[in-house]
């Protein structure tokens, strides 16, 4: 092999291959799936994104969260475990609800980038917003995610939100988290005991006097704080900022694996 | 070499030889040199953010509250510096150099190298303070934002037409393994890269054919970019420094041959369960498991080589790196082969048992072998030797602790966490937590990582400082053949 023209050749046509195979021969298969329409009167799936759920896709692109969450679902041939009788089983993905059957390529025809990531150190995301519809349950986990699941290890998406003085009422985004989460967002705030003694001595017994509780004893100023973190602050709120209302909208516009479609039986 | 040469003859071609090679390196130094130090503060760059993120998903309060360090940016940034900036560069520092080496010709206008290593630089620079920013595009090794693709095509534009100048302008009549290797690296990638950029940023193709194009290009970078010029360079390196020919020539062409037609073919097997069609995932399994044929070849061909030498390994600093790569290769690659397996995939896939893998390839194998070539290459090209033996005992222990210690503790945690994930009883929150103690000793295996290259750069910087003692000319090796 001392000829350059050899392995020039030799390059070309072994990576052509792969090209063909891999690259253009998948472009042409899939390149042209339309929605699916199970008859006239049936709506077509799946859907573009639209408006802020659009904005949404680009947060969660520019943020890299599919390298913690997938959107793809597996078939019941894979994830098989072993149940309490012993008996082997398959199918966690779809035991986990991530979805109603596998994803195929046809769920994705308008994904743009198409997000299947690779890792799950969080679950998996394709029907999100089938699975959790709840808008104020999302924000508040990602303002904080400490404050719906004490172990998790996502980030906290506190500059999402923004927190800002009350003026006249509460708006109706305002997040409806205790003061522990919201007092310095992203992360578990407490009171100093210096802090926590001159409160109660300002309003300790006003305080007490609603749930009952001694702050004269050790036990019941401790469970007075408990309880006293837990209640929303008075004079501030916490609201999403754009990129908190699009990612929200992003994520319950997630309902990948929700319509059936022929070609994904298993 | 023909046998009735005389001492005197012999002595005269050993000088012949030796001012050509030095003629040879004076060509390179500039350029090379540019190359290799940016490599290394990409390094350093890469390690910092690896650190960040690592740390981050162990400690969810580390550094919270900035966008710019959120772990899914940090994450992103870490590749881009890791990957196009130091394994990249490295990469092309040692196409360069060999490929001048081994023609036995001087690089011509070396100057438009250092435009080349500018753009380089500017690219890796906007890629990884583009994401940081906001910008990341979430394509996995194509994280970079749009307007940094067009600097490193420019870049590599100029270096793939050097080195097939230099390789054209070949005084040597024999065409080594290395030089089919670099060949293949400076022609594939330019190629996988526009057409990824192209499918994926320029002209978006549908759905799912993003992510099949996705994977194609992203096992190709390690598969047809990195490995075979770290794998040319180790092909290089341990005929050298032992003073042996490589053991068989060809195994050598197996080797090549089995890669450049099986590796191309492997990428899918990222996608296995995923929805694409299932030919698919299936031709890359057996691309995959193909790859045992390459892989053994080279496996054999450089033991054989290194059969009776292993002792060496007590005194060359460049061959213990380049060494321990070459049998990180080996490893990776029937891992990975066995990896491609549906019931395999089934747990290892979306778990850290990937991540371990991915880093005994790219820092194990790939990594440790531009050690290598580093140890051996500055020298000859600022004309010192290494001032600190000891820095280099320092770097070669944290990185081969560090790699160890990173592999096997996600290896283990990670598979646990893909089976604990494959049964629907186990609650999320279990699996995260039980990962905690995996995730931290992997943060342990980061910062002695990152000690190591602390003290490759203190070495790097100190050489061409001017600090270490002169080397007295023509072919010296840390240990004289037969010596």
């Amino acid at each position: 092999m001392d000829r350059g023209m050899v392995i020039f050749l030799g390059a070309l046509l072994t990576f052509s291959s792969s090209w063909l195979g891999l690259v253009l021969f998948p472009f042409w298969q899939l390149g042209g799936e339309k929605p699916y329409q199970k008859d006239e009167t049936d709506d077509p799936y799946p859907v573009p994104l639209q408006g802020l759920a659009l904005a949404g896709q680009k947060v969660y692109q520019n943020n890299g969260c599919m390298y913690c969450h997938t959107q793809q679902v597996r078939s019941e041939r894979f994830g098989n475990w072993w149940d309490a009788n012993g008996e082997q089983r398959t199918g966690a993905d779809i035991r986990r609800s991530y979805g109603q059957r596998r994803t195929v390529s046809r769920d994705y025809i308008y994904d743009n980038p198409t997000m299947l990531g690779t890792m799950r150190t969080g679950p998996d995301l394709a029907n999100i917003g089938v699975r959790n519809p709840s808008a104020p349950w999302h924000h508040t986990h990602l303002l904080n995610p400490r404050s719906a699941n004490a172990w998790s290890i996502m980030p906290s998406f506190a500059f999402f939100y923004t927190r800002e003085k009350v003026v006249g009422s509460r708006s109706d985004k305002a997040l409806s988290l205790g003061r522990e989460w919201t007092v310095n967002p992203g992360y578990r705030w407490k009171p100093s005991a210096k802090e926590w003694d001159a409160l109660l001595a300002a309003q300790g017994p006003a305080l007490a006097a609603q749930v009952g509780l001694d702050p004269a004893s050790a036990e019941g100023k401790k469970q007075l704080l408990d309880y006293w973190l837990t209640t929303p602050e008075e004079d501030y709120q916490v609201v999403p900022n754009a990129d908190g209302d699009a990612l929200v909208a992003y994520l319950l516009a997630l309902r990948k694996a929700e319509v059936p479609l022929p070609e994904a039986k298993e | 070499m023909p046998a009735p040469l005389t001492s005197e003859m012999l002595e005269a071609n050993r000088a012949r030889s030796a001012a050509e090679r030095a003629a040879i390196d004076a060509s390179c130094r500039g350029p090379v040199l540019a190359f290799a130090v940016s490599a290394v503060f990409w390094l350093l760059m890469g390690s910092v953010l690896a650190l960040i993120a690592s740390i981050k998903l162990h400690s969810p309060y580390f550094l919270t509250g900035s966008a710019e360090l959120t772990f899914g940016r940090v994450r992103m940034a870490h590749l881009q510096a890791v990957g196009i900036g130091w394994a990249s560069l490295a990469t092309v520092a040692a196409a360069l150099w060999q490929m001048c080496r081994l023609s036995r010709a001087e690089l011509i206008y070396p100057k438009i190298l250092y435009l080349a290593c500018a753009l380089w630089n500017v690219g890796t620079l906007l890629a990884v303070f583009g994401i940081i920013f906001g910008d990341g595009q979430s394509v996995e090794w194509l994280d970079a934002p749009r307007y940094a693709p067009p600097f490193f095509i420019a870049a590599l534009g100029i270096v793939v037409a050097w080195v097939v100048a230099v390789f054209r302008r070949r005084r040597e009549p024999h065409v080594y393994v290395t030089q089919w290797y670099i060949l293949g690296a400076v022609f594939w990638f330019p190629w996988m890269y526009l057409v990824t950029v192209f499918m994926i940023f320029w002209a978006p193709a549908t759905g799912v054919v993003q992510p099949i194009v996705n994977w194609w290009f992203g096992h190709n970078t390690l598969g047809l970019w990195f490995t075979p010029v770290a794998v040319g360079t180790a092909y290089y390196l341990i005929p050298k420094i032992i003073g042996r020919p490589i053991h068989s020539y060809y195994l050598s062409i197996i080797g090549f041959w089995a890669l450049a037609l099986f590796y191309s073919w492997a990428g899918m097997h990222h996608l296995i369960g995923g929805p694409i069609p299932g030919w698919l995932a299936s031709a890359s399994t057996v691309g995959s498991m193909m790859m045992l044929i390459p892989v053994l070849a080279v496996a054999i061909n450089h033991h054989m080589t290194m059969r009776g030498h292993f002792h060496r390994l007590r005194y060359s600093p460049a061959l213990r790196f380049t060494v321990f790569g070459a049998i990180a290769y080996t490893a990776v690659s029937v891992q990975g082969s066995f990896e491609a397996l549906k019931d395999f995939s089934e747990v290892a896939h979306f778990t850290h048992y990937t991540v371990a893998h991915a880093h005994l390839g790219a820092y194990g194998f790939v990594t440790m072998i531009y050690f290598g070539l580093f140890y051996y290459m500055i020298p000859r090209l600022t004309g010192r030797e290494w001032a600190s033996p000891l820095l280099i005992r320092v770097h070669f222990w944290c990185a081969a602790v560090g790699i160890t210690v990173y592999f096997v503790a996600l290896s283990i945690g990670g598979w646990w966490q893909g089976r604990m994930m494959n049964n629907p009883d186990v609650p999320f929150g279990k699996i995260v937590t039980y990962l905690l103690p995996y995730l931290f000793t992997r943060s342990v295996a980061g910062v002695l990582l990152t000690v190591g290259h602390l003290a490759f750069a203190v070495s790097f910087i100190m050489n061409l400082a001017g600090w270490g003692k002169r080397r007295s000319g023509g072919p010296t090796f840390f240990v004289e053949p037969g010596g």
